[in-house]
């Protein structure tokens, strides 16, 4: 079937190196990692592989931006956006919809939330207008907003710093409090190895011990 | 240099970015005193408990160690040395501090000789830091860099008949890379007007040490003009868009909108 060569050493147009080459062009997936995940796919029930697929091409046709946040959901305006319980007033603006998901798992805010797919990042060719800023200050200046207070949880690095202060200076004309997740020390850090903005952040930010 | 090329070596460095490299590496890109721009890996450094991580971050001046390596060295060890908080303060600073590092990546060629690049990118960055005029700081940064790099701009004869050109009589010809007189201009399409003030600041920014160029006053109308004309001159040298160069100008934009906000809730408030 496959002109008398051996199916596990594949020529470039055999299905299986398609397969292993397709698994290659994932994040974070190497060629040796693309290959171990192609022979077990081809060693699973073929039910196993149809749902994958199945998986794959839904989540392509389905998912879309939500009206709102932007995050991506299977219907807009998205779960977060129309749950009645949620405090309106707060805004959390995050990078990725992955930080949706971490802020989440943190039970600690109860606020709405507007992803902005990306962060000014010169170097990577992406400027303010490449954002979905656009949306967020359509959003903020809808008549019928009650947002009190955005909260910019961009990555605290170059790039999420220049972000949050360029919508701070955009956000700030309209009213509302602009305010910046706190920048310390991570959990299990060592102070010797801490560098000098994190260790003088920290210090700034220092609370009473209760 | 003869001989082995050591296992293990220190320099200093200032970090211009990184890319992603795997799961938790990142290849960092670094301008060094000796050995020009360089790309290194730095491993582990996006887990949280990784001790190089905050050290690594563009505009960050570093003491580095070096691992040599195959084809790219390895970063072992990383300590800051300036992080440049003022800069890291100030929108408008930031941005022009992006835009200087930038240039600097984009001007220079991995591994070429860039002695002197370092140095100049970061007395800019002290004098961002210390409050210095962004304006004069970005000016005077890529005359200085194009001169380092054999692209110092021709601003007082003209390029196609040498002859010495007055500052109301000049053109503007970016991809020729300075000016015109306007006979030639008239055959350039290229070629654009320039304001004779911000002529004769730029020449005088190229001629005179900063000490005294930088007590020169600019108005924000003046500013915009040289800045125009300069964005103009660095994108036809590195033949790209340079992003950083619009976002300096979308933040002005942002805080001057901001102030002009401001100024008419305060005009309100008189009433």
């Amino acid at each position: 079937m496959n002109d008398g060569r051996d199916p596990f050493l594949p020529g470039a147009s055999s299905p299986i190196a398609r397969l292993v080459e397709a698994f290659h062009r994932l994040p974070g997936i190497g060629p040796k990692s693309a290959q171990r995940l192609a022979y077990h796919i081809l060693r699973a029930q073929e039910a196993e592989a149809q749902e994958l697929a199945d998986a794959l091409v839904e989540v392509k046709r389905s998912i879309v931006f939500c009206a709102q946040c932007q995050n991506l959901t299977s219907r807009t305006p998205c779960e977060i956006c129309t749950d009645a319980s949620r405090d309106r007033h707060l805004i959390c603006v995050v990078e990725e919809p992955l930080d949706v998901l971490a802020i989440e798992r943190t039970n600690g805010f109860r606020g709405l939330y507007h992803v902005l797919h990306g962060v000014i990042s010169p170097s990577d060719g992406v400027g303010p207008e490449d954002l979905k800023i656009a949306e967020l200050l359509a959003r903020l200046r809808d008549v019928e907003t009650e947002v009190a207070e955005i909260i910019v949880a961009t990555n605290p690095n170059l790039e999420g710093e220049a972000t949050a202060m360029y919508l701070g200076r955009l956000l700030r004309p309209l009213g509302i409090r602009v305010t910046r997740l706190a920048r310390g020390l991570p959990a299990g850090a060592d102070l010797e190895y801490a560098d000098d903005v994190t260790l003088g952040r920290a210090l700034e930010f220092r609370q009473e011990v209760t | 240099m003869p001989g082995r090329i050591p296992r293990v070596t220190h320099t200093a460095a200032i970090v211009l970015r990184y890319r992603r490299l795997g799961e938790a590496d990142r290849i960092i890109t670094l301008l060094t005193p000796t050995r020009g721009k360089i790309d290194v890996i730095a491993k582990g450094v996006l887990r949280s408990k990784s001790r190089m991580g905050g050290h690594l971050e563009p505009l960050t001046l570093v003491e580095v160690v070096l691992a040599h390596g195959r084809t790219m060295d390895v970063v072992t060890q990383a300590q800051t040395i300036e992080a440049f908080p003022d800069v890291h303060a100030n929108l408008d600073r930031l941005s022009a501090a992006m835009y200087l590092l930038e240039l600097a990546d984009r001007i220079t060629i991995e591994h070429a000789d860039a002695e002197g690049l370092h140095d100049l990118l970061h007395t800019a960055l002290v004098r961002l830091a210390r409050g210095d005029g962004q304006q004069v700081v970005q000016r005077t940064f890529e005359l200085a860099l194009l001169e380092a790099t054999g692209f110092r701009p021709e601003l007082t004869t003209c390029l196609r008949c040498s002859e010495p050109v007055a500052a109301e009589e000049a053109w503007w010809a970016p991809v020729e890379g300075g000016v015109l007189c306007a006979s030639c201009a008239r055959t350039d399409g290229g070629a654009q007007p320039i304001d004779a003030t911000a002529l004769r600041v730029l020449r005088a920014f190229q001629s005179q040490p900063y000490e005294d160029a930088g007590r020169i006053r600019l108005s924000d109308e003046l500013a915009a003009r040289m800045e125009q004309a300069m964005h103009a001159l660095m994108r036809a040298v590195v033949e790209r868009d340079l992003k950083s160069a619009q976002f300096v100008s979308a933040a002005r934009r942002a805080r001057v909108a901001g102030e002009g906000l401001d100024e008419a809730e305060l005009a309100k408030d008189d009433e």
